[in-house]
């Protein structure tokens, strides 16, 4: 299990290295305006292939390339109902403070439970490596922490049951 | 704490305090709420200190609970069994509550420890009036016998339009059924999952005394007959069987207590555990923040630079060990 997670992340990661040269490119539409082109996709010819890496059908990551800009969109695995409330607090969470977090996309994309929205100006002001880092150590912290979540709302329901029919 | 406790520590509190300086007077007009939408109201005069009315207002019974004059039946017996002659039920109680009592607090016991205990009896009202018809089922059940004249079910009110039921038709048994019901659906969850772990430590060794605890998603087949309106839960069943052995002496106590507020008992735990989930997000999220910034290549150089361009200052002793050195 822990071997199929670390091929994984070293797939995004090696996507990702290879996917992060982006340059500054002005809007080709409107005079003196700079988009993140994955986001608009006024021209294909600045948009390249996205790349669908997947774990299994319940965890994957999408990566969208375009000259300027790369949008990731992750999909966390989500095993039953508990783990879906978890999931979802979790992430909702996040998003409310995408401001600390810079390029967190306030909402994710279509399908995907977050999204990372990284213009050429990130690339600039961080270090592409350590970028990089970033989101792999943010995939590995989102699934250890639901599941230490799941763990702790399970001990507690047995403390409390326990506690409860001791009284009798 | 992990369980409730049945006294409301402001009332007892409030009490405590008057009883300490009673010749004072002090003018009191208390208002609280407390779990499951209970309402007092405590109120002491100029005039009369040592007489001081305590209101109890009551969840909004549902349709199927049997209410006698606002209250529910055997209350008026419970509180004259339970306080005796310091308590006197005022008739009709003040607008908007269900009970208002008088007590007279001079005619309190003069010895501290008894003192305390019926003023912590005072203070769990509560229970005394809520449970006192769980309490009359259970002293049945506690003698082995089938009270008379009841129906099939009974349903008790445990939250504003809400009852549980009780099936007390067998002398060897009283069965407990309690549709769950919350209205946030992260509270749906976590409580499902909770009342799951109920039916299983019960299976534990430990505990092979407590009551038998069975959950299941559709209503229970001791139910039938009850309208589908008032079986609408949408986190499951959760039964009880209620043996003799459970309710024998000062056991009846605690079980109608720990029956009565199982709903409230569930609730705050999903809440706290609600609570801690989310400090645990927060930190977590400080520490993402965190791995964020080490990225910025400003935050290394910030580092530096005031160190290399800082001097150490040097006293005379110093400076003659270094030239020595």
């Amino acid at each position: 299990m822990a071997s199929t997670l670390r091929l994984y992340l070293t797939c995004i990661r090696n996507t990702l290295e290879a996917a992060m040269c982006l340059q500054n490119f002005p809007c080709q539409e409107v005079e003196r305006h700079n988009k993140p082109e994955v986001e608009l996709k006024t021209s294909p010819e600045l948009l390249l292939n996205p790349v669908l890496i997947c774990r299994n059908e319940a965890e994957k990551c999408l990566i969208e390339t375009s000259i300027n800009s790369l949008r990731i969109s992750l999909k966390v695995k989500q095993a039953d109902e508990l783990e879906n409330i978890l999931a979802k607090k979790f992430l909702r969470f996040l998003s409310m403070r995408a401001e600390a977090f810079q390029v967190l996309r306030r909402k994710p994309v279509q399908g995907y439970d977050i999204s990372f929205l990284i213009t050429n100006y990130h690339c600039e002001e961080l270090q592409k490596q350590k970028l990089i880092d970033f989101i792999v150590q943010f995939m590995e912290d989102i699934d250890k922490e639901i599941s230490e979540l799941k763990m702790s709302v399970s001990t507690r329901g047995r403390l409390v049951a326990t506690e409860f029919l001791k009284q009798f | 704490m992990i369980l409730l406790q049945s006294h409301s520590r402001f009332l007892l509190q409030t009490l405590l305090n008057r009883i300490q300086n009673l010749e004072k007077c002090i003018e009191l007009d208390h208002h609280w709420v407390e779990f499951d939408d209970v309402r007092y109201h405590v109120q002491v005069s100029m005039k009369n200190p040592h007489i001081l009315l305590l209101s109890l207002s009551l969840p909004t019974p549902p349709l199927e609970t049997v209410f006698v004059g606002g209250l529910p039946f055997g209350a008026i017996e419970a509180i004259k069994a339970s306080y005796g002659v310091i308590v006197q039920i005022l008739d009709p109680p003040r607008d908007g509550f269900n009970l208002t009592l008088k007590l007279n607090l001079s005619k309190l016991p003069q010895d501290e420890d008894q003192r305390h205990t019926l003023l912590v009896k005072i203070a769990s009202v509560r229970e005394v009036v809520l449970g006192a018809p769980l309490r009359v089922i259970l002293k049945h059940l506690a003698s082995r016998t089938v009270a008379p004249d009841i129906d099939q079910f009974v349903a008790l009110v445990h939250r504003p339009n809400e009852s549980f039921f009780l099936v007390p038709q067998q002398a060897e048994k009283v069965t407990v059924v309690f549709p769950m019901r919350f209205k946030d659906s992260i509270d749906t969850v976590l409580a499902t999952s909770f009342l799951q772990e109920f039916m299983e430590s019960r299976r534990t060794a430990g505990l092979s005394n407590a009551p038998p605890c069975l959950w299941s998603k559709t209503p229970p087949l001791e139910l039938k007959g009850v309208t589908d309106d008032e079986l609408s839960a949408n986190a499951g069943f959760v039964t009880f069987v209620i043996l003799p052995r459970h309710v024998e002496g000062r056991k009846l106590d605690r079980t109608v207590w720990n029956l009565s507020t199982f709903h409230a008992y569930v609730n705050y735990h999903v809440k706290c555990s609600e609570g801690f989930m989310h400090s645990r997000m927060r930190r977590r999220v400080e520490s993402l923040i965190q791995a964020l910034n080490c990225a910025k290549p400003d935050q290394e150089k910030t580092k530096k630079t005031p160190q290399t361009r800082s001097f150490k200052r040097l006293n005379l002793k110093d400076s003659r060990t270094n030239s020595s050195s």
